[in-house]
């Protein structure tokens, strides 16, 4: 007989009643805890090690608990009025005023609900300059804060510009609005996925079509000293666990310069399909 | 004795008329009384009808009606109330009894009135796919406009979307709910807001090391659920096991209203127990049970008869589908009366032997274990089983394939000259009297637990002290985030590692990664059938006969690595037959202690399995016609154990050879693994046992007279130098990759494990030794001298704490 089942009638004899209620265990046997860090040992190599570093600056205001945000305005090409988005088959032009470049940076690649992004980059064009603003979370408990900041970023008229968004970033943001109970902000937004278009165009041309291959090709970016896109979810883990900022400023950096490509690639589409 | 070929020597006994199962079971008691050792009547029983509900939606009523259904069976009208009353509801009742109506009719229900979704979980793929396909008749004979779908790793993508939003009944199972469903429960939202029904069907099969592993997947499931606050009923049903209603408690850990009688009208079931006639009176050698399965086949679909054979492996359902072929479809223009069916073939063979089957355009059908669970093949009129299937439980369902409403159904049950099957046949009444075996389940094993805490922590963060099961959940979120996969900030716990926690954790444990099997017949490259993991190293070596529908393919190329056998069609007079063995090996001994003269240690072993090469064996007159060499990687295990031993200077004081000591061990094994699998609350294959040398030189296994054969490391049978060292040992390990952490509790209980081995064999009524004690022992045996119950309380003795 197992063991839940013997509780069980046990507390229905208790409580005489049918309900369950929940036993409390106070604690682990010290045996049980040995096996299993012997099992996590030999399954995950050894454990975490706690940090404590003196370079914990990060850029910005402390918006909320544990949330930061900067903001910088920049001269960063001057889009037409209009943007022809033939390219991306929308046959209406759309404003320059109504777009938000947007780009994630995440715990990881595994997908699922065990994924969260934690730091939000968007940028759009306000009276002709470009301005471009960054959330990052620096604990947890922040991550609702930024969503609700960021929700208050969009309306019903934005449209989204991004690269690979449409399968990555916005189902991604999705499970965490709906993780933390609110009203999905992406929902129903147009939605310009620019991989799509570069791909039909240069796909079979180019090595791939990678953000960074498009940029390198289409407006000569060429990258210094940047943080791979791999090497994010450690550097943000290692701030968490009380180490060292500068990789996730790093990572601050490569998220900007992600945005900044994202609006020159558009404008370099919506060129194009005019011609 | 051999006058007349086998093949048309029982055709008297041909009924003229088709007739019913009581008619063939007088005639074989008649002409084969000596082969026949027991012979009783189930008897049939009146259905017992209810009226439809009144409270069912018109068009539902409407729809049953117009499907032929005017009334319900008693336990479905109860199941309809039990269930509208709010209750999780078991029902228990035999095969083909309608117990998919118990959940159809309230989800349905649910579905038309209040736009409820329900997750239907099956433990295979062909049964939800039955499911589907019955609901989707159901559903156009009404119009009810339910959409029923069914989930698993053949969905494909684009299908997958609009399932999760318009799907009413998801049909799915455990892995796909572990692995897909709840690790992206936000993408099923809408789902999970609206789920009123969980129908998990089948439950008898989750048990052990698989049911613990069930059992705590339906802990997340309802995690989850509250998440988006909804508190689903469930609906279990199973076939008849021993304690369901404890079983289905546990599973779900939650009260259950139990429906145990089943209102559908069955006819009188008459069991025949078969033992193959004695060929060899002096080698006391009997007839192959093969040859007497396929003659009593052959007699019941020459009468008419639908029937069905079941054997144990999947090249026994080959050799005896190619036996009855030969019979009634030598002729190749008209279509094929006899199929099988087993794991393995294609799902569009399966599903075609269904249709025909059902539609009763096949006449007999040899079967794995695979139909031994509801895949809907219609009525049976009789069922051969050839061999005892291991357990009580798995008799009666594979019986319960056969019964139609009005006639009398035969079923049959042919002893192997497995000694377990020889002690059935002789001591019926083990069998008659014996209840079905108990369903066990250990969500709580600690290995079992912590992996599916860490699936639950990835699906949603656990807060305060909130519990998982019955227990507590902080000790174990302490430990994971140690690990590095979680972080603790304030009183949450929330995922961090970059990793997909549920694709590591296999229900099954089962190593993946199928083998196909590629035709490459005059240049065809065609893949042909799949085989699983662990049934290829036995099936498709290279040089086996590699049978399909008894069609016999050569396999000349195994790629081990791909997963891949490149067979080509063949024309031989034999099949092959692989060996294989299992030893053990220690390789850290993490505790010892005093065991009355000897000793009990646990620790880690080394478990391997072995294919060393294969017989071949002649179609009909089963002749040895030759061995080939096979040349596989071990399939090897590490794992933990307990394990007792004796010193040499003991065991030649206390027995007068060392037949006797290997003898007394293998019996004191069989019995210490008895008690131990309870004691650990275990499934017998989750637990094994072993008889072997201390210093792996050496193992034990039982010969075909049930007596310890010593067998080298080559696997070949051995004899030891009378000077060379003797320390028998027997070993209880975990038969779970990793070991599931068995071995310790077992060491902690080693004094009373062997004292209740010890009272186990004493109060056993059994003269020599029987299933329930020592093991299964030959008529020989029972008389002897000194026999193998003696011998085992000798090796007990010994190690009873002084």
């Amino acid at each position: 007989m197992s063991v839940a089942v013997d509780r069980l009638r046990l507390l229905r004899a208790q409580a005489g009643q049918v309900t369950i209620k929940k036993i409390v265990k106070p604690t682990m046997p010290a045996n049980v805890r040995l096996l299993l860090q012997r099992h996590a040992q030999i399954k995950h190599g050894s454990g975490v090690a706690t940090l404590s570093s003196r370079d914990r600056d990060m850029a910005g205001d402390e918006i909320a608990p544990g949330l930061r945000y900067t903001e910088v305005f920049m001269d960063w090409l001057q889009p037409p009025p209009w943007i022809d988005t033939t390219f991306a088959r929308w046959i209406d032009p759309v404003h320059h005023g109504r777009l938000l470049h947007f780009d994630t940076e995440t715990t990881g690649l595994a997908g699922g609900t065990g994924t969260r992004a934690f730091m939000i980059g968007a940028a759009d064009w306000v009276d002709g300059r470009f301005r471009l603003r960054q959330l990052t979370i620096t604990s947890m408990a922040a991550e609702v804060a930024m969503l609700r900041v960021f929700a208050g970023w969009l309306n019903e008229d934005t449209v989204l510009v991004s690269y690979n968004g449409k399968s990555y970033d916005a189902p991604l943001l999705s499970t965490r609005y709906r993780l933390a109970r609110l009203q999905n902000p992406l929902q129903g937004l147009g939605h310009l996925d620019l991989l799509h278009p570069v791909r039909r165009r240069w796909k079979g041309e180019w090595n791939n079509c990678k953000l960074a291959t498009a940029e390198r090709q289409l407006l000569g970016v060429v990258r210094e000293d940047d943080l791979p896109g791999s090497e994010a979810p450690a550097a943000w883990l290692t701030y968490l666990r009380g180490g060292s900022a500068a990789n996730l400023r790093r990572v601050a950096q490569h998220n900007a310069q992600d945005l900044k490509s994202l609006a020159g690639i558009l404008l370099h589409l919506a060129t194009m399909s005019q011609t | 004795m051999n006058a007349l070929p086998d093949r048309y020597a029982s055709d008297e006994l041909v009924l003229r008329d088709p007739s019913d199962g009581r008619t063939l079971a007088q005639r074989l008691s008649k002409r084969y009384a000596a082969r026949i050792t027991c012979a009783f009547v189930v008897p049939g029983r009146e259905g017992s009808f209810a009226p439809l509900p009144d409270d069912l939606p018109p068009t539902l009523t409407h729809a049953l009606r117009s499907r032929g259904i005017d009334q319900l069976y008693s336990h479905q009208a109860e199941a309809w109330s039990a269930t509208q009353s709010g209750a999780h509801v078991a029902i228990v009742t035999p095969t083909a009894s309608g117990k998919s109506l118990c959940y159809t009719l309230p989800v349905i229900t649910a579905a038309m009135t209040q736009h409820a979704k329900a997750l239907y979980l099956f433990p295979t793929k062909a049964l939800a796919q039955d499911q589907v396909a019955e609901l989707l008749e159901l559903n156009q004979a009404g119009a009810l406009g339910v959409k029923a779908f069914t989930f698993d790793g053949d969905t494909p993508g684009d299908a997958r979307q609009a399932i999760r939003l318009h799907g009413d009944i998801v049909v799915s199972n455990p892995d796909m709910l572990h692995q897909a469903i709840l690790p992206h429960h936000t993408k099923w939202a809408q789902f999970f807001e609206n789920l009123r029904y969980v129908v998990i069907d089948e439950v008898h099969t989750y048990r052990g090391v698989f049911g613990s592993h069930v059992a705590n997947v339906i802990r997340r499931l309802k995690r989850v659920c509250a998440f988006y606050g909804v508190t689903p009923q469930f609906i279990l049903c199973s076939a008849t096991i021993g304690n369901p209603k404890e079983h289905a408690e546990a599973l779900i850990e939650d009260a259950v209203t139990a429906i145990t009688e089943s209102g559908a009208p069955t006819g009188d079931k008459h069991v025949l127990l078969w033992n193959p006639p004695v060929v060899n009176p002096d080698l006391g050698l009997r007839a192959s049970a093969r040859s007497q399965t396929n003659r009593i086949a052959r007699l019941a679909i020459k009468s008419g008869m639908k029937t069905l054979v079941f054997a144990q492996s999947r090249t026994m359902v080959e050799v005896l589908t190619k036996y009855l072929k030969d019979v009634f479809d030598s002729d190749p223009r008209k279509p094929a009366r006899i199929r099988a069916y087993r794991g393995g073939y294609l799902p569009k063979e399966r599903r075609a032997a269904e249709r025909e089957m059902r539609a009763g355009t096949i006449d007999g059908i040899v079967s794995t274990s695979a139909l031994e669970l509801g895949v809907d093949i219609g009525s049976l009129d009789v069922v051969v089983l050839n061999g005892y299937p291991g357990s009580v439980a798995a008799t009666w369902q594979r019986f319960g394939r056969a019964g139609r409403r009005q006639q009398s159904a035969l079923g049959v049950l042919v002893a192997s000259s497995d000694p377990l099957d020889q002690y059935l046949v002789r001591h019926p009444e083990f069998f008659q009297g014996a209840p079905p075996e108990h369903a066990r389940i250990q969500p709580d094993q600690p290995l079992i637990l912590l992996d599916h805490i860490r699936c639950a922590a990835f699906e949603l963060p656990f807060i305060g002290d909130e519990m998982f099961g019955t227990e507590i959940a902080a000790p174990w979120l302490d430990v994971l985030g140690e690990e590095g996969v979680l972080h603790r900030e304030g009183d949450r716990w929330e995922w961090i590692a970059d990793s997909y926690p549920a694709i590591a954790v296999s229900l099954r444990s089962v190593a993946d990664g199928n083998f196909v099997v590629v035709d490459r017949t005059s240049g065809r490259q065609t893949i042909i059938a799949e085989v699983d993991y662990t049934a290829a190293p036995v099936t498709l070596y290279e040089g086996a006969i590699h049978m399909i529908q008894s069609v016999p393919y050569q396999v000349e190329r195994l790629d081990w690595e791909g997963r891949k056998a490149y067979v080509t069609r063949t024309h031989v007079d034999y099949y092959t037959d692989a060996i294989d063995y299992t030893k053990l090996k220690v390789l850290d001994c993490f505790d010892t202690s005093n065991a009355g003269c000897g000793q009990a240690h646990h620790g880690e072993v080394h478990v391997v399995r072995r294919v060393p090469g294969y017989k071949k064996i002649r179609f009909y007159s089963h002749e040895n016609i030759g061995y080939g060499p096979v040349n596989l990687p071990d399939q090897e295990l590490h794992t933990t154990a307990v394990w007792w031993q004796l010193a040499q200077v003991v065991l030649n004081a206390a027995f007068e050879n060392r037949q006797q000591a290997l003898d007394g061990f293998l019996g004191a094994a069989y019995a210490l693994h008895i008690v131990a699998t309870v004691a650990v609350m275990a499934e017998a294959r989750d637990l094994q046992k072993s008889v072997g040398s201390g210093d792996g030189a050496w193992f034990v296994s039982a010969d075909v007279t049930g007596r310890g054969q010593i067998r080298g490391t080559d696997g070949q049978p051995a004899t030891l130098a009378p000077d060379a060292p003797f320390t028998p040992t027997v070993y209880l390990y975990d038969a779970f990759p990793g070991g599931i952490g068995q071995s310790e509790p077992l060491f902690n209980r080693r004094e009373d494990l062997v004292a209740q081995s010890v009272s186990l064999i004493e109060r056993c009524d059994c003269r020599g030794g029987c299933p329930g004690c020592v093991g299964p022992v030959l008529a020989a045996d029972e008389d002897a001298a000194t026999t193998p119950k003696a011998l085992a309380l000798r090796v007990l003795a010994l190690l009873v704490a002084l």
